[in-house]
């Protein structure tokens, strides 16, 4: 995901507003690392540049 | 039977990721169905009935063999620039790519998926076009990971009939409209109103028993805010092998530019 990505998504759960740890970037293209939700601590990883935004507990 | 919301996304997802599974793996673009799931993809000269020839000049062949949608998105029509576009169930990417295109550079396109391999059939596409105002995002339509009022239009696919909640799907597509926002789906709904017979998982997973009445799916639409709700293209095609009693159908509605509390 972009880095500015950071300023549009929400959590899914009380869409509180996320805050990105970088793990790995490609440029302004963010291919590893973890949003973290600013109201309820909820973690959502970012693999292969793709933010997973599940609810936490969704199974598989 | 009993139909669990969670088993009912747990099998659509396992459902679709078989699909983009079935392109990545082929490199060419040949049909891969005769297959139970709707909207299947049975390759490019479906996919040429369904969209513009000229739109689809510089798209991956991939994104074109991988559209599973059941109308066509001339809903993009009305994109203008710099708009802000949510594509809920993005699959392959390919409405995604369109809007990209007609918003410009100055705005952007975000692509809402549940099925890993499907988000990453739509990033490799991606890549090969060059478009940096398209992100792909792993989650729920029901549950849409964008804050309130933050994107202009919301379009989609053939999936919202894959929802066990339309009511969520709904809620959470008005909430994050800005307001005077706009909703174009195509998808696909029942034609007799009890809905159709099949009921079974499976059934869920092609989209024919998901598929609702018209009527019970425009009300869901207006219970959930929306104003204009209005169906602009009833199509008479039917895939060959889908049950006759659905059909896909193409729904514009608006969000209020004044929210009336609820």
């Amino acid at each position: 995901m972009h880095r500015d990505l950071i300023d549009i998504l929400a959590c899914p759960v009380d869409k509180a507003p996320l805050a990105l740890a970088v793990e790995q970037a490609d440029g302004d293209d963010v291919v590893s690392g973890l949003l973290t939700c600013t109201a309820c601590d909820a973690a959502y990883p970012i693999q292969d540049s793709i933010p997973n935004l599940l609810p936490p507990g969704y199974p598989g | 039977m009993t139909t669990e919301p969670q088993e009912i996304r747990r099998l659509v997802s396992e459902r679709y990721a078989k699909d983009a599974k079935a392109v990545i793996e082929l490199t060419a673009v040949e049909a891969t169905s005769q297959d139970d799931a709707c909207c299947a993809p049975t390759g490019i000269d479906r996919a040429m009935t369904l969209y513009e020839e000229a739109q689809l000049a510089g798209l991956p062949a991939e994104s074109v063999a991988i559209s599973l949608g059941c109308g066509n998105p001339t809903a993009l029509a009305g994109l203008r620039e710099g708009e802000r576009v949510l594509d809920l169930g993005s699959g392959g990417g390919i409405d995604c790519f369109l809007a990209a295109q007609q918003v410009g550079g100055s705005g952007h396109v975000i692509g809402l998926d549940m099925t890993p391999d499907m988000l990453a059939l739509a990033r490799s596409n991606q890549a090969k076009l060059g478009l940096t105002n398209v992100e792909f995002v792993h989650g729920e339509i029901e549950n849409i990971p964008l804050p309130d009022a933050s994107v202009d239009v919301v379009i989609s696919n053939c999936v919202v009939c894959l929802s066990p909640d339309k009511d969520a799907v709904f809620r959470e597509a008005f909430r994050v409209l800005s307001p005077g926002g706009r909703l174009h789906i195509s998808d696909m709904m029942a034609l007799n109103a009890d809905g159709p017979a099949q009921k079974d998982v499976e059934a869920w997973v092609s989209c024919s028993a998901g598929a609702e009445p018209r009527e019970t799916y425009l009300g869901r639409l207006r219970s959930a805010g929306f104003e204009g709700v209005a169906i602009t293209e009833e199509s008479a095609h039917v895939e060959n092998d889908a049950p006759a009693d659905v059909s896909g159908v193409k729904v514009v509605a608006r969000k209020p530019q004044e929210t009336r509390p609820r």
